[in-house]
């Protein structure tokens, strides 16, 4: 016969049947499926019958075929396997501590950040209509750097309703400062007594319905309809009002008989995961006008848009759509003011439509003024907690395989009695999982110890969700899979061992497996160095935020808030509080550099009709000396000088955008022809992470703050006169007052909080490293005393068997060491280009994070070493 | 008497089994329920029927002669028992004495 081979079935498949198939039904079954075979070759081809084979050993797969396997652990075997993990632990105390305690502390590190992961996640998932709500961003770039915002013109919200039939209802916000969101003094209309509050925010109507306000009571249909109508939180509700009903009720704001509004609605407090959730005062925008005309005006952007779509549009499509807009509505109100250019002006900006759910944590650049969460920290977090969790694993590993050969004169013994290796295997498991739920049990007990603590460290109000369903079934999972996973290895590792080798005690102990001990201690050290060069950095650059020449004086500044109350009598109360002793200089202004007080944006014009936008704040005669300004050309403005008041101060880099050589004595318009008098030097009045952006100060009255220069130590002595003259003043309002140093702080908590939880991470990374290394050396060091012995009696002095000990592991930490530098380098540097004045790295700072990962790990394993070092050799070359 | 748990599935399989005189194995009643039933089923249906009626003590079998087909393996040969028969001849008597209530049903559902 020389007839081409015949066809083959597929091995896989065969192989497949012949390994579960119980032997009495093999033959039965494989040979009809093999004789099915040869039939469809000839019927249907090859390819066909190979593919029908493999379905019919797929459908032979069933539960009355399969063979009884012997399965790895049985209910007895468990139990007796349970016993024998726990008698181990306690015939090694401190290795098993070193063990559990490690992993506990990853675990509850695990937990501690999957809880903060998952309420940073959680925010804005609560709408029913979720997917359907956005919030319009637009997009544009100016001289070349891209830039993003949510300021729209008011008629913005009410032209994407009217011209496009995807948008279902739209609705504005304006929760800034500048025309009554933040926080004002405000007062019941029947009572005296005026609280400094906040959570403004002013709102329309439709924002009730679209954003899908709880209302306790009161319509969400038309609660904010009537013009100067409110909605308040309970919170609020039950402050203001406990025990009435808040219905009907009328409010001043800043003691203002024209900022009366009547509550009309009481909403529930709006969720804790809202981006809202600050506020708790809606204030009506129905027939707001900001000034006359400003509803219907183009060019001033000072609200938040959000839309609702319908279900079934096409996000991008309709982003491609609303660029009608520009071309409808920008350009030809640009060009009502004279604007020849408008079209080029405006050709970078886009339009895009960002979901709500996205708002708190990936709002990145885009500029809001709202509190944000950010989605690059909680990725960072999940990195760096997947590490300490590997790293708390690795131990494990670790301290098995060293401790293996403890254990090897036992595995040897039982096969020698019959043990199979699968068996063994089982048992080792067994060990590792019962090791790993003492491990989570630890965990979770600890990180519910520490999660108070951790709560003030992360600024959050996090709880452990006992109660629901799938908490301790995760938990439960958790140790069951990282009972396997960390202890595959040891098991497969030791079930290897040879009972011939063993029982001979041939089998040199535990150093086989050296080079993957080397370099699971080498990975715990590179991610330990990481970490610690992480916080290094961090550290550096806070405190060079907290040092740098800011250009103004934040020192020994105390700013009184709430003050616009006073009226009339404003400047009086300023005389007063002048006169006081300790106190150096009053300025009034409600535009600091500092976030969180006034800011705007306005237009200038140049002599050579060069455009550019600037902050335009109003100043008084006081207030560059109160904040320590230096003017690096001109002069203040002047009381003497009656034509200072339409002059114009503006800082170095106003006077670079307008390319003179000397500014001073130029005119520039602005709501009229105004003068340069003066230019000081650039002043930090935004975040260090934000360029300094041109600002002018013009003399004029925001007198809703008040900054009071004080001298040195002179502060317990003031405060007593300055609440008396308050009171003096204003009765009925309690004295708000903070400190500049202390606002210019919080604008970094977040920058503080990276910091803290870098450092705790670190900390705890380097630890677990270190038991790592601490049992490690106790092994190793143990194994070779009878050869430390042996050198003592030769002569080797303490010092030398010390350093013989060491140098192996100081090897490997300057292996990490070179591992490590490049990556935090490379991590770091991204991480610094968020700032636009920021530290540079330099070798320093790794050699400081190398310097302590090194010393740490002298000491870990000086204990051992030394005591290595001062054994008495007569005890251990006896044996 | 005991009551007899055929599935409609075994019980066509018993039958054909019956039918093969002994000659029965997978294949052979795979074909027959192809061209007889026009029911294609899988292979391991039918091994699955054929072990339930043999735990169930209506067939029994016994191995073949090995032959070059099959690469060498044995077939397993099916043959009805007497428990199997008397259980086709009981379920063919209660499915009988149930027609013979049904007056003329041939000609109202059309059948000649």
């Amino acid at each position: 016969m020389n007839s081409p081979l015949p066809p083959e079935p597929p091995r896989w498949a065969n192989r497949f049947l012949e390994w579960f198939c119980h032997p009495d039904l093999l033959e039965e079954i494989q040979g009809d499926i093999y004789e099915l075979f040869d039939l469809r070759c000839q019927a249907i081809g090859a390819t066909q019958a190979r593919r029908r084979f493999a379905w019919d050993v797929l459908r032979s797969f069933r539960f009355s075929t399969i063979k009884n396997f012997d399965w790895l652990i049985t209910s007895d075997m468990l139990r007796i396997n349970t016993r024998i993990a726990l008698r181990q632990m306690g015939k090694q105390k401190v290795f098993s501590f070193i063990k559990i305690g490690g992993f506990a502390l990853g675990i509850a590190a695990c937990l501690l950040i999957s809880l903060y992961i998952k309420d940073e996640l959680s925010f804005d998932q609560h709408y029913v209509d979720g997917d359907q709500l956005y919030r319009v961003v637009a997009h544009d770039s100016y001289q070349g750097e891209a830039h993003a915002n949510v300021f729209f013109a008011a008629p913005m919200a009410r032209t994407l309703l009217a011209d496009y039939p995807e948008v279902v209802s739209s609705a504005r916000i304006s929760p800034g400062g500048l025309f009554g969101g933040g926080d004002n003094p405000i007062r019941r209309a029947d009572r005296d007594e005026v609280t400094f509050d906040d959570g403004f925010m002013l709102a329309d109507n439709a924002l009730l319905e679209l954003l899908e306000v709880e209302m306790l009571n009161g319509q969400q249909s038309d609660a904010l309809t009537e013009p100067g109508s409110m909605v308040i939180s309970r919170a609020k509700a039950e402050r203001y009002f406990p025990g009435e009903d808040p219905i009907g009720q009328r409010m001043l704001i800043n003691n203002n008989p024209d900022q009366t509004y009547t509550v009309t609605g009481v909403m529930e407090n709006l969720p804790k995961h809202s981006h809202l959730h600050q506020v708790d005062f809606l204030l009506s925008l129905s027939e707001v006008e900001f000034w006359p005309g400003e509803q219907g005006y183009w060019r001033a952007n000072n609200y938040h848009t959000y839309v609702k779509l319908r279900p079934d549009v096409d996000q991008a499509a309709l982003e491609t759509k609303l660029l009608s807009i520009i071309d409808n509505y920008y350009i030809p109100s640009m060009e009502a003011e004279g604007i020849t250019d408008a079209r080029e002006q405006s050709k970078n900006l886009r339009f895009s439509l960002q979901p709500v759910e996205d708002i708190y944590l990936k709002s990145g650049d885009i500029i809001d003024l709202l509190p944000h969460g950010d989605i690059r920290f909680v990725r960072l977090l999940g990195l760096v907690v997947m590490m300490i969790l590997l790293l708390a694993a690795i131990n494990f590993v670790n301290l098995s395989t060293a401790k293996s050969a403890n254990r090897a004169r036992e595995v040897g013994l039982r096969k020698v009695v019959g043990s199979r290796r699968r068996e063994l295997i089982g048992q080792f498991l067994v060990e590792s999982t019962v090791i790993s739920t003492l491990a989570v049990v630890m965990g979770v007990a600890l990180a519910r110890l520490v999660l108070p603590f951790f709560n003030g460290l992360a600024d959050k109000s996090l709880a452990f969700p006992w109660l629901s369903w799938w908490f301790l079934p995760i938990l439960l999972g958790l140790a069951l899979v990282l009972g396997v996973a960390a202890g595959a290895y040891p098991a497969a590792f030791l079930s290897t061992f040879k009972p011939i080798d063993v029982l001979r005690g041939s089998i040199s102990r535990g150093a086989k497996s050296s080079w993957f001990r080397n370099g699971l201690v080498v990975f715990q050290f590179t991610t330990s160095i990481i970490l610690l060069i992480g916080t290094i950095v961090i550290y550096q650059q806070m405190s060079y935020m907290q040092n740098k020449q800011l250009g103004f004086q934040k020192d020994q500044v105390l700013l009184l808030q709430a003050t616009n109350t006073l009226e009339g009598q404003v400047n009086t109360f300023k005389e007063e509080l002048s006169r006081l002793p300790g106190i150096d200089r009053v300025s009034i202004s409600d535009y600091l550099p500092v976030e969180g007080t006034a800011r705007n944006s306005n237009r200038f014009i140049s002599e050579g009709d060069e455009r550019l936008i600037a902050q335009y704040w109003l100043v008084d005669y006081d207030y560059v000396d109160v904040l320590g300004m230096d003017f690096v050309a001109g002069r203040n403005f002047s009381p003497d000088r009656l034509t200072d008041s339409s002059s114009l101060v503006i800082n170095e880099a106003f006077a670079k955008e307008l390319g003179y050589a000397d500014p001073v004595g130029k005119r520039i318009e602005r709501n009229g022809e105004r003068t340069i008098i003066g230019v000081v030097k650039d002043f930090h009045w935004r975040s260090l992470r934000d360029k300094i952006f041109p600002v002018a100060l013009s003399l004029g009255s925001s007198p809703g703050m008040m900054s009071v220069k004080f001298e040195a130590g002179k502060l317990d002595a003031l405060l007593p006169q300055l609440q008396a003259l308050w009171d003096r003043f204003s009765p009925n309002q309690a004295l708000n007052y903070t400190f500049l140093d202390q606002q210019y702080a919080q604008m970094y908590t977040d920058v503080q909080r990276t910091r803290n939880v870098f450092l705790c991470f670190a900390l705890l990374a380097v630890f677990i490293a270190c038991l790592g290394l601490f049992a490690l050396s106790t092994f190793l060091a143990e194994q070779r005393y009878k050869e430390i012995s042996t050198r003592k009696v030769l002569g080797a002095s303490n010092w030398h068997i010390i350093r013989q000990l060491s140098q192996n592991f100081l090897l490997l930490v300057g292996l990490s060491l070179l591992l490590a530098v490049p990556v935090g380098w490379y991590v770091m540097d991204t991480w610094l280009t968020d700032f636009a004045y920021r530290i540079d790295l330099n070798w320093s700072m790794f050699a400081l994070a190398g310097g302590v990962a090194l010393l740490v790990a002298i000491l870990t394993i000086s204990y051992q070493t030394v005591k290595a070092a001062r054994i008495d050799p007569v005890l251990y070359l006896q044996r | 008497m005991a009551r007899i748990h055929l599935g409609e599935f075994e019980e066509l399989v018993l039958l054909i089994v019956a039918a093969q005189t002994g000659e029965a194995y997978g294949i052979s009643v795979l074909n027959d329920l192809a061209t007889e039933a026009d029911r294609k089923v899988n292979i391991s249906a039918v091994h699955a029927a054929l072990r339930r009626l043999e735990q169930k003590g209506f067939v029994e079998s016994a191995w073949s002669k090995a032959t070059q087909a099959r690469g060498g393996r044995r077939k397993r040969l099916f043959s009805i028992t007497q428990k199997g028969e008397a259980a086709l001849v009981q379920i063919r008597e209660i499915r009988n004495r149930i027609w013979g209530r049904l007056p003329d049903l041939g000609q109202n559902l059309g059948f000649s």
